[in-house]
């Protein structure tokens, strides 16, 4: 699979290779420059910062790409998790590596990872009393985002796990700076 | 009136529609921008899907359509699928004009009078010149093509690719097309570019997008921005100036070329004459 660099960048994606190398994903989408310009404001919506808080975005994110197996987006977000403020200890447990009833206590936080699993974690219906506990703790928008969020992340976990995106030096350099390789 | 008819009405699209017929060819010539050979990938459109296009392009308000390759006489349809597209749009076809056997010359007395030009390849008035570049024999079949053409009423232009031309070979050059009948307006000359097999053969000048006219170019793998763009390079497909892999419907990449050019800076006009 190619990665398109800036000098082969199609026009539309052009833009998207202004500011450096962006990732492997804009690059491999690159590949269909309507795909990546109709997508990428979309990722960066849903990825970006946003009416939720970003240590919220990070629990649904990774837990969502542990469910999934996918290593691209595991690596890539436990570095984003650690900047959202997510102790190591957390950013394992996410990952299936530690029990998450240690790290995680908090009531809202316990709740939301319920929901991941029950979106990410299985197919069919989630069980009701799931949600309602969802509910109890997030307003009607933030449950919106949140499962479009899990959702959305399922998908990029499918394409990067599929076509075998590699993790970029500087993300594994850091990883394995902070123990997390 | 659609927004690309009026684009086009203002000047703003040229009017052309270019459709890359196939990447396959005979020849193997040092500067070719697509690489092509008679072995290499076809990548070939089709006739159907050329027809298509003609039509799409025209309900959408394009003026006129070009067929390049490869070489597009190799296709069995070629001829046939040229006369229809006329009835919709002008057109011209790139050829090298080698192929002209007999039993396409008889084919060809089909586009007499019809809205088509057939473009040939001729790129020095001195045959080892030229066949040092397009292939041994190639200024003796061009030219009788040329005259075995023009001859039955088929309209001729001739295309000149050189690296630097003089004064002295241009008027040889222009000596020769005249004797073959065909008129100073219908001879280009254009330069070589940076591009597929030039950058190996050490030819050509560089270019970029605003080097170029924003000519819809449809292939079989995507919309370009310019005939120059689908080139090949290292048996790889350029995409620095892929527009879209969709091409149907035509609507579609001609919408985002619009957006293309219009988002391009201002003053950032086409700076080559290549056509
Ligand atoms: S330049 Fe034209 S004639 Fe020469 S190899 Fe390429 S496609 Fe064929």
């Amino acid at each position: 699979m190619e990665l398109l660099d800036a000098r082969r960048a199609p026009l539309l994606a052009r833009p998207f290779f202004e500011g450096g190398d962006p990732g492997a994903i804009a690059s491999a989408m690159a590949h269909v420059p309507e795909v990546l310009d109709a997508t990428m404001p979309f990722l960066v919506q849903m990825f970006g910062p946003s009416a939720l808080p970003a240590r919220t975005k990070e629990l649904v994110i990774l837990r969502t790409s542990a469910l999934l197996d996918c290593r691209y987006c595991i690596q890539s977000h436990s570095i984003a998790a650690r900047d959202a403020g997510l102790a190591r200890e957390e950013v394992l447990a996410l990952r299936g590596d530690g029990p998450l009833g240690d790290q995680f206590t908090d009531r809202a936080e316990r709740a939301l990872l319920d929901w991941v699993d029950g979106v990410a974690g299985s197919t069919g219906p989630v069980p009701p009393e799931i949600g309602e506990a969802l509910m109890s703790h997030f307003a009607e928008p933030d449950v919106i985002e949140l499962t479009l969020l899990a959702g959305t992340t399922m998908m990029l976990n499918r394409f990067c796990t599929a076509l075998g995106l590699p993790t970029s030096q500087a993300a594994l350099a850091r990883l394995a700076e902070d123990g997390l390789l | 009136m659609s927004e690309i008819a009026e684009a086009v009405g203002d000047g703003v699209l040229p009017g052309r529609v270019w459709l890359y017929a196939n990447y396959h060819c005979n020849l193997t010539c040092t500067y070719c921008l697509t690489e092509s050979a008679p072995k290499v990938a076809k990548r070939e459109l089709g006739a159907q899907r050329m027809l298509e296009v003609a039509a799409q392009a025209r309900a959408l308000g394009f003026t006129s359509l070009g067929v390049t390759g490869g070489e597009p006489f190799l296709l069995s349809y070629l001829t046939e699928t040229i006369i229809e597209m006329a009835e919709m749009l002008p057109i011209v076809v790139l050829t090298n004009g080698t192929l002209f056997t007999r039993a396409r010359l008889e084919e060809a007395r089909g586009l007499t009078g019809a809205p088509v030009a057939i473009q040939i390849s001729l790129d020095s008035a001195d045959p080892v010149a030229n066949d040092t570049m397009r292939g041994p024999e190639n200024f003796r079949r061009v030219v009788a093509a040329i005259d075995a053409l023009v001859a039955r009423g088929v309209r001729v232009r001739i295309a000149t690719t050189a690296e630097h031309i003089d004064e002295h070979e241009l008027e040889r050059l222009c000596q020769l097309h005249r004797g073959l009948g065909v008129a100073d307006e219908d001879h280009i000359v254009r330069p070589i570019l940076r591009r597929g097999r030039a950058i190996d053969s050490g030819l050509g000048v560089d270019t970029d997008l605003i080097d170029l006219p924003p000519e819809l170019t449809i292939t079989a793998d995507g919309a370009y921005w310019s005939p120059f763009g689908p080139t090949v390079h290292g048996g790889r497909l350029d995409t620095d100036l892929l527009v879209s892999r969709t091409t149907s419907p035509l609507d579609k990449p001609a919408n985002i070329l619009l957006r293309l050019v219009q988002g391009r800076a201002r003053g950032d006009d086409a700076k080559l004459d290549i056509r």
